[in-house]
């Protein structure tokens, strides 16, 4: 569901799309730790509990609890910057921190074509291949019709 | 986009958080343990007007469950800030609620409201972390009790007020548990203890 600030609604798109990058962040670690910061809140591992709904629909139940990272970060002029990604990676978690705070600033629409559209790209690209190649074993029943009569 | 925003006043708090939490609150319970001996407290990164043993204890014991209670002197954003950010803890107006309370030496005149805790509960009182510019150049005053190997003598720096105010609160078990902090160090004083104010047992 989209939020109805839209600023909120971009920082979310991008948080999600920093949060799914994994290891494509790696190319722009020059980039990201060019500037001057401090650590908030050092990366973390901790658990989170995931809820969902059979098939999207439904009342929501316990699916079990995920291991997340996450970091705060804060640049020389003040802005900070957040993470949360799955998995233990501390290194990414920081580098995702940071380019939610270079993405607040004023060189936002720079930061948003460096780096956030070239991802959002990949990640969309990957899940349509991946949702290609999960078509091909996709099996379609139909029924002959019955000699009986 | 560039709103101000409370987290345009977080600042980093402890370097390493679980091993300088451990050694704050280890450090606590031995002040506690020991009354009327300093003991460092010096792991955190102080905030303006808020010293680093005082910010220390609140890392050390602070979270989701511990309702803070804030003198007005603390009351700024970037401690209100900080704290809801690295503790976590909910900073409540009423001072009956409170489990924790953040005061320096202004407020020590009246420590009425504060909860003293219950016959059957009494560890459920407010703990005291007072904050003052010294923990050394008061008047000496003679501390016994638990901890307390014959008499210790301790020279906090404070307002005869405070220590009939901690009287008026002790009904033990009932009563109300302190820690003073200034710099880098912090004194226990647990509701156990027994000051002697000039030949007088005050509490």
């Amino acid at each position: 569901m989209k939020h109805p600030d839209p600023n909120t609604a971009a920082r979310q798109r991008w948080m999600g799309v920093l949060a799914r990058a994994g290891q494509a962040l790696d190319a722009h670690e020059a980039a990201l730790k060019d500037s001057a910061y401090q650590v908030i809140r050092a990366p973390e591992v901790g658990m989170t509990l995931m809820r969902g709904r059979m098939g999207g629909t439904g009342s929501a139940f316990n699916v079990g609890e995920m291991t997340v990272t996450r970091c705060v970060v804060r640049l020389a002029d003040g802005r900070t910057g957040y993470s949360y990604l799955a998995g233990r990676d501390k290194r990414r978690a920081e580098l995702a921190a940071l380019a939610d705070a270079h993405l607040q600033g004023d060189d936002q629409r720079r930061w948003l074509s460096d780096l956030i559209e070239p991802l959002a790209l990949q990640q969309r690209d990957q899940r349509a291949a991946r949702a290609a190649r999960t078509a091909t074993t996709q099996v379609e029943f139909f029924t002959l019709v019955r000699g009986e009569d | 986009m560039n709103t101000p925003h409370s987290s345009h006043w977080l600042q980093p708090a402890f370097d390493a958080p679980v091993l300088d939490a451990q050694v704050s609150f280890r450090a606590a319970l031995g002040a506690l343990a020991e009354p009327g001996s300093s003991r460092p407290m010096d792991r955190a990164h102080a905030l303006p007007g808020l010293a680093a043993a005082t910010y220390g204890l609140c890392l050390a014991f602070l979270d989701s469950d511990t309702p803070l209670w804030l003198a007005p002197c603390f009351d700024t954003p970037e401690i209100r800030a900080n704290l809801s950010f690295h503790c976590g803890c909910p900073i409540v107006a009423e001072r009956e609620v409170a489990l924790f309370a953040l005061l320096d030496e202004s407020e020590l005149g009246d420590l009425s409201d504060f909860d003293n805790g219950s016959e059957r509960y009494p560890d459920q009182s407010c703990t005291l972390l007072i904050q003052l510019a010294d923990l050394h150049n008061g008047m000496p005053l003679r501390w016994r009790g638990p901890g307390i190997k014959d008499v210790r003598s301790v020279s906090l720096p404070l307002p005869a007020g405070f220590w009939h105010q901690r009287q008026a609160r002790s009904a033990f078990p009932r009563g109300l548990d302190c820690f003073f902090a200034a710099g880098g160090e912090v004194i226990g004083l647990p509701r156990s203890t027994r000051v002697l104010i000039e030949t007088e047992e005050a509490a």
